[in-house]
């Protein structure tokens, strides 16, 4: 009988703890629990606060290594420079900016517009509204964007008609779960594709397949439950913007994103082709008086109004259109280009220390003891293998609830596990951004969840008629997250299943030389 | 291929156990190591490349030199 074979990580030790390789988990793990704490049991969705979180983590786990501490800081300094974390941070600042720039051009207007104009009803509202909440979460990218501009705008609007308020409130989050999980600048589906060595245009065409069979089921649920759940009494009273249809031309640049990512272009030449046209599109807006956007909504220099320069450039012919002048404590950079950016920054920077904490868990050799414990216990065979994938993402989205933090915690197992069957890039990234951005809107401690929570409390102020009985409970709009629970499903099916399963023989991904 | 196929890649139920005949030339990942040989476990099917020195994880390309299509086993040599 052959002996069982043996598997190298091909890592190699260098970092030595105390207690162990376990004890390498140390900074990863207290991040986990500061995650839990402030995410899960205070329900705080602070990026920034997740980041001291991942530093205390770093810090505490110093006092652990055996002999020079140098190297535990080099380990540190080696996973902040690994290329992943380069790549995910420059295709967010590129998608930032695009996502900024088509919803200053009024893009948010134009979908509620069209929801104005299907005239609807209650009962058909919830199914229309998930349709347009994923078209418009598949343009910008963020799940959590969607979800604040439909409950701000479309949400009052639905409750107007008298729609079901928690179906409603699904319907946002089940778009929103679409295009986080679809969206080619969406920052999970560029974490699971840097991840797993694929390129994003593959990545999306190849999970296009597993959206559709999730979506119409979910369609399908919030027709029927539309019709079969009860309503409310149309609130009276108006105050919600109609909207402007010109926003809607933002699909374009949104296409030609999607398109030339396809079509095998690097990311970042493809959102610079979205940005130039979506650019010239508000200009062109605002130009002819259509929407109400200008140059200054891209990128503006507020500068002080003190300054006698900056007084005379506000109303120079070219720059003036960029300059402004504003009250000395004010002063600073805005517009889209810059917001979109620098929205990212936190991200960024959390991304950077959990890959560095990830470095040193790889080097302490506790990464590998996870690992090794996973392959001989749990993932013996390729369907265990890849229902360990599913259930493992939706573990750790459970318990980190910002659910980008989540992926890039869980991914580097998703791809060893994978890779110990040669599951090829895509299915790999495709299993680690469904169950992720499916978890991040089901839970009523998600991020997601709560971002529109938040923004729901803001409606009371906005308009009389809106009482505070009419806000949704987070804990009772999960059961009717139906597309969230769709995707979760269908990846377990297509783990039993073999449904979509590729092999890295089957087809390479197109990985190397672009993203 | 035209990128739309891109779409379409994959939609099918594919068989943990994909079978392959000699003469099969295959991109793979290394995934496991016995003694002098290497092994490729591609889902449940797991091919051998006898006194092979290539580390875990590598990928590499590899043609097929025998295979039992019953119990989804078989040899492989380095191209």
């Amino acid at each position: 009988m052959e002996a069982e074979p043996t598997i190298d990580s091909g890592g190699g030790r260098s970092l030595e703890f105390r207690g162990g390789p376990a004890a390498s988990a140390i900074p990863i793990g207290l991040f986990i629990v500061w995650a839990v704490f402030q995410s899960g049991v205070l329900g705080i969705g602070d990026t920034s606060g997740l980041v001291v979180g991942m530093l205390v983590g770093l810090i505490a786990g110093l006092p652990f290594v055996r002999g020079d501490w140098k190297t535990y800081a080099d380990a540190i300094f080696e996973g902040m420079t690994q290329e992943v974390a380069a790549t995910a941070a420059v295709a967010w600042l590129w998608a930032g900016m695009f996502a900024n720039t088509i919803q200053a051009g009024g893009f948010v207007d134009g979908l509620v517009w069209a929801a104005n104009a299907a005239e609807v009803g209650a009962a058909l509202f919830p199914a229309v509204t998930f349709l347009l909440a994923g078209l418009l979460a598949t343009g910008i990218g963020t799940g959590y964007g969607t979800t604040i501009a439909f409950v701000t705008l479309v949400f009052p609007a639905g409750l107007l008609l008298g729609t079901n308020p928690i179906l409603l409130f699904g319907a946002i989050l089940s778009g929103a779960v679409f295009g986080d999980n679809l969206a080619p600048v969406s920052d999970t589906t560029i974490v699971s594709a840097v991840t797993q060595d694929a390129d994003i245009g593959g990545v999306v065409a190849s999970r296009v397949k597993y959206a559709v069979a999730a979506a119409i089921p979910a369609f399908i649920a919030f027709l029927i439950a539309g019709t079969t759940m009860a309503t409310t009494d149309p609130a009276s009273g108006s105050g919600v913007t109609s909207g402007a249809a010109w926003g809607l031309l933002h699909l374009i640049p949104v296409a030609i994103v999607i398109g030339t990512a396809v079509r095998g272009r690097h990311i970042v030449e493809a959102v610079s082709w979205g940005l130039a046209s979506a650019f010239l599109l508000n200009v062109a807006l605002g130009f002819f008086d259509l929407v109400d956007v200008g140059v200054s909504d891209v990128l503006v220099f507020m500068a002080p109004e003190s300054s006698g320069l900056a007084t005379s450039l506000d109303t120079a012919p070219l720059l003036g259109a960029v300059v402004e002048t504003v009250p000395a404590g004010e002063a600073g950079i805005g517009g889209s280009l810059y917001n979109g950016a620098v929205g990212f920054f936190p991200l960024i920077v959390l991304t950077l220390l959990i890959v560095a904490g990830a470095q040193i868990m790889r080097q302490g050799g506790g990464f590998e003891a996870l690992q090794s414990w996973l392959l001989d216990t749990v993932a013996t065979t390729v369907r265990r293998a890849e229902v360990t994938m599913v259930l493992g993402t939706a573990m750790v989205n459970a318990m980190i609830t910002i659910n980008t933090a989540a992926e890039i915690a869980i991914a580097p197992y998703i791809r060893t596990l994978g890779r110990r069957f040669n599951i090829n890039g895509y299915r790999r990234a495709n299993i680690l951004d469904a169950n992720t951005s499916a978890l991040g809107y089901i839970f009523p401690w998600g991020g997601g969840v709560l971002a529109g929570y938040s923004a729901m409390q803001t409606l009371p102020e906005e308009y009389t008629w809106f009482t505070v009985d009419m806000i949704v409970n987070p804990a009772a709009v999960f059961p009717y997250v139906f597309h969230g629970w769709f995707l979760v499903a269908v990846f377990l099916v297509a783990a039993i299943t073999g449904f979509g399963r590729e092999y890295v023989s089957d087809r390479e991904s197109e990985e190397v030389s672009r993203v | 291929m035209s990128r739309f196929d891109a779409f379409f890649e994959g939609l099918e139920f594919r068989t943990a156990t994909p079978q392959y005949e000699p003469g099969d030339e295959l991109a793979v990942i290394v995934t496991g190591r016995d003694g002098d040989d290497a092994l490729v476990r591609i889902g449940d099917t797991r091919l051998r490349l006898a006194d092979t020195d290539v580390a875990v994880d590598a990928e590499v390309r590899i043609r097929v030199t025998a295979f039992d299509a019953d119990d989804a086993t078989g040899e492989a040599e380095l191209l």
